[in-house]
C-alpha cells in the first residue's frame, strides 16, 4: 500500500567525502581574511566611534571620594554589548591630588585600569580633565580656599602639574583615544574670552609637553557657552584638534523649546553640529534627554533623531550624555539643574532602557556603511551666521539671528538640499548658493564679498532683517528700498511669474511678520507681490550669479512665531524658494523626496550608493524618492535580500522619528 | 520715590507702541542715567518677554524685584518667563504665590500657580488654584479648561468633554464667530435704539444683529419679531431667533427654529451653526453635532471656530484621530486659539502623549497672556503708586 504520493521515498545518494589525500589547494590567507571579513559583517563603524559617559557616581548618597569606586567593567560590559567604540571618563582632581603637590597614585592607577579595561573591550577612552558633573566635585580641590580654579594662576599653575602628571602616566596607554580639557559646566565659569584662550593654551602645552600627539579638545560648544555666559570660545577651540557639539537645557529653551521629537526641535543638534563644524572633525556630544519627564520612548525616539542626524551631517563620532541613569534621593519632581546629567541607556539598577537597544541597532547599522568607500555628497549651499550674532546687547541681532539661522537651516533640510552653516567671517570659495536669513546688517566687506560672491557665479539668497538696507544692496538685488513697512499681521503672496523660484502658490495666511521692505522695480524680476502689488520675491542677474531677495524676515517670523504651528503656506513658501535657488545653482537635492520633514543623505560609493532617512516627524511617513539614474535594486544596509527597482522612483515607509539606510545598486 | 525719568517714559512710549528694539536701546540709556530704577528693569523684562528671550527676561525682573520687593510687574514678568522657558516649575509656583499676595484680585495668577503646580505633577493644588481662579472670576475660561483636563486625567473623555465646552462658552470667540459669519463686526459704533431703528426688513435685521452683538436680547427679539410677524419664512432672522434661544438655554426652540430656517433656506450659514450649537448642547446628539460643524468646516474652511466645534463632536464620538486632525487645522488657521490647543492637548492625552499635550497647554497660556496684556495695567498701577 502507497504511503506517499510518488511511492516510497527513493535512498538519498551518498555524497563521497573529499580525498583527504588530495587536500583543496589553500588559499592565498588574504583571500582567507577577506572571505572571514565577509562572512562576519562589521560591528563597529571605526570612522564614526559611538559610545556613553561614564560618570563617576551612580547615586547622589555616595560622596565625592567614592570617584569610580565600584568596578566599572559591568558598564563597560553593556557599551562593548551595544558594540560602542567610545568611552568617556572623568578625572577627579579633588580624590588624585588630595593634599597640594601629594598625588593619589592608587587613584591615577583606578584611573588607568578603567582605561584599560575599556581598551580590553575595544573601547576607546576620552579623558575629560576638568569637569562639573554637580555630584562628585570633580574639580573641588580642599586646599583650593575657594580660589577660581579658571584664573588663580596658583591653581592655573597645580592644573597644569595634573595634567602632566595624569598624561604622564597614561601617555603609553593604546586606549587613550583623546584629552579633554573640560566639560561646558566648568567652562561655563569663565568670564571672557582673554581667560579662557589663556587656560588653554596653559593646558594644552601642558599636554603637548608629554603627549605631542593625541588630539586635545576643549570640550564645549562656542555657540551654546556663548548663549550661556558671552564668552566666545572660537578662538580658543582653533587650537583643538577637535571641537564638540551638543544642546544645553538653556539653548534649547532658548531656540526650540518644544516637544522632543518633532519639529524644530529634531534638527538642533545637526544646527549646532554644523554651527561648530570648522574644518575640525566634531564629536557629537551629550546626545540624549535632559529632562526626568520624558518616557522611555520619548527618550529612545529622541535619541534616534539625533544619533543618525549627527551621522549624515558629519559628525566625526557620537557620545550619549551616560549610560546609567544617576540614582537620585526623593526630590521635587520638577526640580533639575541644567548642568545636572541624570538620564541614561539604562536605568538605576543596570536594566537597558529602550534607548540603548536604539544605539545598539544604530552602532550596528552605522558599521555596515563603509564610509572610506561611500561619501556623503559635498554641501554647496550654506546658512551664513552673521557676526552681529556676537554683538552684545542692547542690540537684539545677537538673540534673534541664531533662530533665524536654525529655522533657514530647517528650511533647506525641508528643500533636501545638503546644507552647510558658516559664520561671516569665513570664506565663500566652496559654495554655490549663500543662504543670509532674516539678517539685521552684515559688515561693509562682507557685502563687497558678497558682490564679487555674486559676479563669479553664485547665488545669494537673502530676507530682509528690518531697518535701512545697506547702499550695496540695491545694485546686487537690483531694488530700490523705500523704506520698512512695518509689521502686519497677515502675509499674502500673489505669484508674478511662475516656476522662476519653484512651484510657487499664491495664499493668504494669518502669519505674524515684524517688518515687510517696501521696494520698487528696478532690474530684478519680481516673482511674487503681496496683496497690494509690492514686491515681496524678486531675483537679480548679476555678471553670472543671482541675488534673490525675501523682502520680509521670513526665518525670523517663523522663529518668532509658533514654530510648531506655522502655517502650510509659508512652510511651502521657504521650502520651494530655497529648493529653487538651489537647484537653479546647480547644487539642489540630490535625492528629490516628496515628505518635506524627512531628511535625506546621500553616500556616494564606486558600485552603489547609501541614502539614510531620517524622518523628523513624529507621524508615519511615506516619502517618495527620485533619482537621476535608474535604481536597480534597494536593500537594507544591514543585509537581506535586495528588492528589485528598475525605475528611478521608489518609496519607503517611515516609522514615528524612523530612521532607514538603504543600499541602492544602479542599472 | 521720584517720578519717571524722560529716558523712562521713552522707552515706556516705544515698548507700549510695540518697538522692541527702540524701546530696549532706550531702557539702556536709561540704566546708564541710574540703573537702580525698578521701572526700567522691569520693561526690560517684558520687551525680553515679548521677544521670547527668557532667561534675559528672567534676570531683568529679578533685578527689579531685588531693586523693589513689591514691584508686581516683575513679579508677573519673572513668572511668565519661568513657565514659558519651561524645567522651572519650583522657581514659578514660587512667584505665582508671591504674586497672588501682592495683588490677591488677579485672576491670571491663579491660573498660572495652577499650571505650574499641574505641570510639577501636584494635581490636587492645581485643581484647588483653579478653582480660586473661577471664585475670583467665574468667566475665566482657562481656568475651566485646566479644570475639564484634569477631569479628563482623572474620569476619562466622557467626564472631561462638558467642561471643555462650558470653558468654550466662556471664551466670546464662538459668539463672535457667529456674527463673523453674519458679517457683523465690533465696528466701535452702538447699536441704534429700536425705537429709531427704520421700519423696514433689512434696516431691523441689522439693528437686531447689533443688538444681540452687544448682548442685549430683549431688544434684539423685539425686532426679529416683527420681521417674522411680516415674513415668517425669513431664514436669517429665523437664524438669529435661533441664537437667542440658545443664549437663553432653549435648546430644543433653538433646534427647531434653525430647522425651519434650513428648511427655507440651506445656504443660510448662521442657521447650521445654531443648529450645530444646539445638537452639541444635547449629550447623545454628537453625531448629528460632526455632520453639522462638519458641513460649516467646509463652508467657511479658512476659519478656525468651525474646525474646533467639529473636533469637540468627534471627540464626543471618541474619534480621536479625526478630532486631532480638525484641531491641528484650527491651530493651523490660528495659532492663538486658546480653545484648539486645549482641545488638542486632550487629544495627546488620550493618546498617552504627555509631553506633546503639556506643550500644547502652554503655548494655550502664551497666547492668552500674550492676550490679556496684564503687564500694562499692573505697571501703570505700580509706576503711580510710586508717584
Amino acid at each position: 500500500m502507497p504511503t506517499r504520493k510518488g511511492g516510497p521515498r527513493q535512498p538519498r545518494e551518498r555524497v563521497a567525502r573529499p580525498d583527504t589525500a588530495t587536500p583543496p589547494p589553500r588559499r592565498a590567507s588574504t583571500q582567507a581574511a577577506a572571505d572571514v571579513a565577509q562572512a562576519k559583517p562589521a560591528q563597529r563603524n571605526q570612522l564614526f566611534p559611538a559610545g556613553a559617559s561614564l560618570y563617576p557616581l551612580d547615586t547622589e548618597t555616595q560622596s565625592p571620594e567614592d570617584w569610580y569606586g565600584r568596578d566599572p567593567g559591568e558598564d563597560l560590559d553593556e557599551l562593548a554589548k551595544a558594540r560602542c567604540a567610545l568611552v568617556r571618563v572623568f578625572v577627579s582632581w579633588r580624590v588624585i591630588e588630595p593634599q597640594v603637590g601629594q598625588y593619589a597614585e592608587e587613584a591615577i592607577e583606578r584611573l588607568a585600569g578603567i582605561i584599560e579595561a575599556a581598551r580590553s573591550r575595544k573601547i576607546q577612552t576620552v579623558v575629560c580633565f576638568f569637569a562639573d558633573d554637580r555630584h562628585s566635585e570633580l574639580t573641588d580641590v580642599t586646599w583650593g580656599k575657594r580660589r577660581d580654579p579658571r584664573n588663580d594662576s596658583y591653581l592655573v599653575q597645580r592644573e597644569a602639574a595634573l595634567i602632566q602628571k595624569v598624561v604622564g602616566r597614561l601617555r603609553k596607554e593604546a586606549g587613550v583615544f583623546a584629552w579633554q580639557l573640560g566639560n561646558e559646566a566648568f567652562i561655563a565659569g569663565f568670564t571672557s574670552s582673554d581667560e579662557l584662550e589663556t587656560w588653554v593654551a596653559t593646558m594644552r602645552e601642558a599636554i603637548r609637553e608629554v603627549d605631542p600627539t593625541r588630539p586635545i579638545g576643549l570640550g564645549a560648544d562656542a555657540e551654546t557657552l556663548f548663549r550661556s555666559n558671552g564668552v566666545d570660545a572660537r578662538n580658543a577651540l582653533e587650537s583643538c584638534e577637535f571641537a564638540v557639539s551638543h544642546v544645553t537645557a538653556a539653548y534649547r529653551a532658548y531656540a526650540a523649546e518644544g516637544p522632543l521629537t518633532s519639529g524644530p526641535s529634531t534638527y538642533l543638534d545637526s544646527f549646532l553640529l554644523r554651527h561648530a563644524h570648522r574644518g575640525r572633525p566634531v564629536l557629537l556630544d551629550d546626545v540624549g534627554t535632559l529632562a526626568l519627564d520624558m518616557s522611555a520612548g520619548e527618550e529612545a525616539s529622541y535619541l534616534r533623531s539625533v544619533l543618525w542626524g549627527g551621522f549624515i551631517n558629519r559628525a566625526g563620532g557620537a557620545l550619549v550624555r551616560r549610560l546609567r541613569d544617576m540614582d537620585t534621593e526623593r526630590r521635587e519632581p520638577y526640580f533639575i539643574d541644567p548642568f545636572e546629567t541624570l538620564v541614561g541607556l539604562m536605568d538605576a539598577e543596570g536594566v537597558a532602557k529602550p534607548a540603548y537597544t536604539e544605539l545598539n541597532k544604530f552602532v550596528r547599522t552605522v558599521a555596515r556603511i563603509d564610509l572610506k568607500a561611500h561619501t556623503l555628497l559635498a554641501e554647496r549651499t550654506a546658512v551664513l551666521v552673521p557676526s552681529e550674532r556676537y554683538e552684545p546687547l542692547p542690540n537684539l541681532a545677537g538673540l534673534y539671528d541664531p533662530r533665524s539661522c536654525l529655522h533657514a537651516f530647517i528650511a533647506t533640510k525641508n528643500a533636501h538640499v545638503p546644507v552647510a552653516v558658516i559664520g561671516e567671517d569665513d570664506g565663500f570659495e566652496e559654495f554655490q548658493v549663500l543662504v543670509v536669513p532674516s539678517v539685521f546688517a552684515l559688515a561693509d566687506k562682507t557685502w563687497e564679498r558678497l558682490g564679487t560672491f555674486v559676479q563669479s557665479g553664485g547665488t545669494l539668497l537673502l530676507s530682509y532683517g528690518g531697518g535701512d538696507a545697506h547702499p550695496a544692496s540695491r545694485d546686487l538685488f537690483g531694488v530700490e528700498f523705500l523704506g520698512d513697512g512695518g509689521p502686519r499681521e497677515e502675509l499674502s503672496c500673489r505669484v508674478a511669474q511662475p516656476d522662476v523660484l519653484g512651484a510657487l502658490e499664491s495664499f493668504d495666511a494669518r502669519f505674524e511678520v515684524p517688518n515687510f521692505a517696501l521696494l520698487s522695480g528696478g532690474t530684478a524680476t519680481i516673482v511674487a507681490t503681496d496683496a497690494q502689488g509690492s514686491p515681496l520675491l524678486t531675483v537679480n542677474q548679476v555678471g553670472q550669479g543671482r541675488a534673490v531677495y525675501i523682502a520680509v524676515p521670513l526665518e525670523r517670523a517663523i522663529a518668532q512665531g509658533d514654530p510648531w504651528a506655522t502655517p502650510a503656506p509659508i512652510r511651502h513658501l521657504i521650502r520651494e524658494v530655497y529648493g529653487a535657488v538651489a537647484r537653479a545653482a546647480g547644487c539642489g537635492a540630490p535625492v528629490e523626496c516628496s515628505a518635506a520633514e524627512v531628511e535625506v543623505a546621500l553616500f556616494q560609493g564606486e558600485a552603489d550608493d547609501v541614502v539614510v532617512l531620517l524622518n523628523h516627524s513624529d507621524a508615519k511617513e511615506e516619502a517618495v524618492l527620485t533619482l537621476e539614474r535608474r535604481v536597480a535594486s534597494i536593500s537594507d544596509v544591514r543585509g537581506g535580500t535586495p528588492v528589485a527597482v528598475g525605475s528611478n522612483t521608489f518609496t519607503v515607509g517611515l516609522e514615528p522619528n524612523g530612521a532607514s539606510a538603504l543600499r541602492l545598486t544602479y542599472a | 520715590m521720584s517720578p519717571r525719568s524722560r529716558q523712562v517714559l521713552l522707552a515706556e512710549g516705544l515698548a507700549r507702541q510695540g518697538h522692541v528694539a527702540p524701546a530696549v536701546e532706550a531702557c539702556y540709556e536709561a540704566l546708564r542715567l541710574d540703573e537702580s530704577d525698578p521701572l526700567v528693569h522691569v520693561l526690560l523684562s517684558d520687551l525680553f518677554l515679548a521677544g521670547d528671550f527668557y532667561d534675559e527676561a528672567i534676570e531683568a525682573a529679578s533685578t527689579a524685584i531685588e531693586l523693589d520687593p513689591d514691584c508686581a510687574p516683575a513679579f508677573l514678568s519673572l513668572g511668565l518667563a519661568y513657565d514659558r522657558r519651561g524645567g522651572m516649575w519650583d522657581q514659578s509656583i514660587l512667584v505665582w504665590h508671591e504674586l497672588a499676595e501682592v495683588a490677591p484680585d488677579l485672576v491670571t495668577a491663579h491660573v498660572q500657580l495652577g499650571e505650574a503646580f499641574a505641570a510639577a505633577a501636584f494635581e490636587e493644588e492645581a485643581i484647588e488654584a483653579w478653582r480660586a481662579a473661577l471664585g475670583l472670576n467665574a468667566h475665566e475660561a482657562r481656568a475651566m479648561y485646566n479644570l475639564a483636563v484634569a477631569a479628563l486625567k482623572k474620569e476619562g473623555m466622557a467626564t472631561a468633554l462638558p467642561g471643555f465646552r462650558r470653558a468654550g462658552e466662556l471664551d466670546p470667540s464662538q459668539d463672535d464667530f457667529f456674527f463673523a459669519l453674519a458679517g457683523v463686526y465690533d465696528d466701535g459704533a452702538a447699536a441704534p435704539d429700536p425705537i429709531d431703528v427704520a421700519p423696514d426688513r433689512d434696516s431691523r435685521l441689522g439693528a437686531a444683529f447689533a443688538l444681540a452683538f452687544e448682548e442685549d436680547y430683549f431688544s434684539a427679539v423685539d425686532l426679529i419679531r416683527l420681521i417674522l410677524d411680516e415674513n415668517a419664512s425669513d431664514a436669517e432672522a429665523l437664524a438669529l431667533a435661533g441664537y437667542l434661544y440658545l443664549k437663553q438655554d432653549s435648546v430644543n426652540e433653538a433646534m427647531a427654529v434653525a430647522l425651519r430656517a434650513l428648511a427655507i433656506s440651506t445656504k443660510t450659514p448662521t442657521a447650521v451653526y445654531v443648529l450645530g450649537a444646539a445638537f452639541a448642547k444635547r449629550p447623545g446628539l454628537n453625531r448629528n453635532a460632526a455632520r453639522v460643524f462638519g458641513a460649516l468646516a467646509k463652508a467657511v474652511p479658512n476659519q478656525a471656530m468651525p474646525h474646533v466645534l467639529l473636533a469637540e463632536s468627534l471627540l464626543g464620538l471618541q474619534r480621536f484621530g479625526q478630532a486631532k486632525q480638525a484641531y491641528l487645522r484650527a491651530v493651523e488657521l490660528d495659532p492663538t486659539f486658546v480653545r484648539a490647543r486645549f482641545g488638542l492637548a486632550a487629544v495627546f492625552l488620550t493618546e498617552g502623549e504627555y509631553a506633546r499635550a503639556h506643550h500644547e497647554i502652554r503655548r494655550a497660556a502664551y497666547h492668552d497672556t500674550r492676550r490679556q496684556g496684564l503687564f500694562w495695567r499692573l505697571y501703570d498701577d505700580y509706576a503711580q503708586g510710586r508717584e
